[in-house]
């Protein structure tokens, strides 16, 4: 049985959001952009950070968007589309792209957060097109990742490395 | 949900430890990261109140490097096992590919432990998923418990539907990756 949400990221298709990824980090002279899943699972990003710290990144990121649509709720709003965390040299804007998906932006105080805040705005409406686009068409691509070599393997590794 | 990056040979899959408070979900991914091979562990993050009880969640990415060319990552997350964070489950289980529901074997825990599996179902139907048809182990946790319920009575009143089930004493490591083996592979199964 297959499950229905997976999303399948393809070459071009990826090669789209990192355009409006760059031209966001350029215009708003972030040093990062995020692309997330709602769950935190990186996408795609622009900036130096190492892997490491981009997943754990994205993991508390959408906790706190999490948490704070909770507390929306307990406001009466609908949602929060738009969170900011202001530090005093740098700030974290988290925008919801259409109901699944999360675009941060790491700037500092060059720049003004209405900017971020517009830009951001924009670049998740186009996101949302390339993203809904991509959850609707990405069977095909799995087909040729996910054969019965490739599962063998990964039974393998898990073996391997989750032991004792 | 698992994210298939064609363009950067990335896999990613998520698994959520689900159980009542205190039942030993955070002890499981603290023995997983002493112990995994060190190429394959990540950061262990808690969100904990000051108290120390898990607040948001625990979360631990794992990496098991290049397979067949494309590098396959499971993130564990553990959630709050308190009644009052229903909500924050609900939306940690959003993106979930696998779960492991982590029982507490103690005599006096049985009727909480069906209360969160119940909770569980619920959730996971609320999502648009079905239970019976997902990745899905348990674990019979802190079997070490003199008053530890008999795993035939658990089996009986918690697993009506015969998933995997692992014996588990998560503090000295028995049966935790057992436990993630199982749900790794189900996952992997499922994608
Ligand atoms: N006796 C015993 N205690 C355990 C076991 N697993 C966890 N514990 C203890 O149970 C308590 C709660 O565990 P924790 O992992 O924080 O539970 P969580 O709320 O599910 O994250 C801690 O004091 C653990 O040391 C076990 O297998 N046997
Ligand atoms: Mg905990």
């Amino acid at each position: 049985m297959e499950q229905l949400s997976n999303l399948v990221v393809s070459e071009g298709e990826l090669g789209n959001i990192a355009r409006v990824l760059g031209r966001l980090t350029l215009d708003t002279a972030a040093s990062h952009v995020l692309l997330l899943d709602k769950s935190g699972q990186l996408i795609a990003a622009q900036g130096q950070m190492g892997q490491r710290d981009l997943i754990a990144l994205g993991a508390l990121l959408a906790g706190a968007f999490s948490s704070s649509r909770h507390v929306a709720e307990i406001l009466g709003e609908t949602d929060f589309r738009h969170i900011l965390q202001q530090g005093l040299h740098e700030s974290i804007s988290t925008s919801l792209i259409g109901e699944q998906w999360l675009l941060v932006v790491v700037f500092d105080k060059q720049t003004h957060i209405g900017l971020v805040k517009v830009l951001a705005r924009k670049a998740a409406d186009e996101l949302e097109r390339v993203l809904e686009r991509v959850r609707a068409g990405g069977g095909r691509a799995k087909e040729q990742v996910i054969n019965v070599q490739f599962r063998n393997s990964v039974e393998n590794t898990i073996d391997l490395l989750f032991q004792d | 949900m698992a994210l298939i990056n064609v363009a950067t040979r990335e896999i990613h899959c998520n698994i959520v430890y689900y159980g009542t408070g205190f039942c030993g979900k955070t002890t499981n991914l603290q023995y997983i990261h002493r112990h995994a091979r060190p190429e394959a562990r990540g950061k262990l993050l808690s969100i904990a109140t000051e108290s120390e009880r898990t607040l948001f969640f625990d979360f631990l990415p794992l990496d098991l490097g290049a397979v067949h060319g494309f590098r396959v990552r499971f993130h564990l997350y553990t959630v709050p096992g308190q009644v009052l964070y229903e909500r924050t489950r609900v939306a940690v289980l959003t993106g979930a590919d696998g779960v492991v529901l982590v029982m507490d074997s103690g005599a006096d825990k049985l009727e909480e432990n069906f209360q969160s599996l119940i909770e569980l179902e619920t959730n996971m139907r609320k999502l648009g998923k079905d239970l019976g048809n997902f990745p899905f182990v348990m674990q019979w946790n802190k079997r070490d418990l003199p008053d530890a319920v008999p795993v035939a009575t658990l089996d009986r009143y918690l697993n009506r539907r015969r998933v995997e089930a692992f014996d588990a004493v998560a503090t000295t490591g028995e049966g935790v990756f057992a436990t993630l083996r199982a749900i790794c592979k189900s996952v992997m199964a499922r994608l």
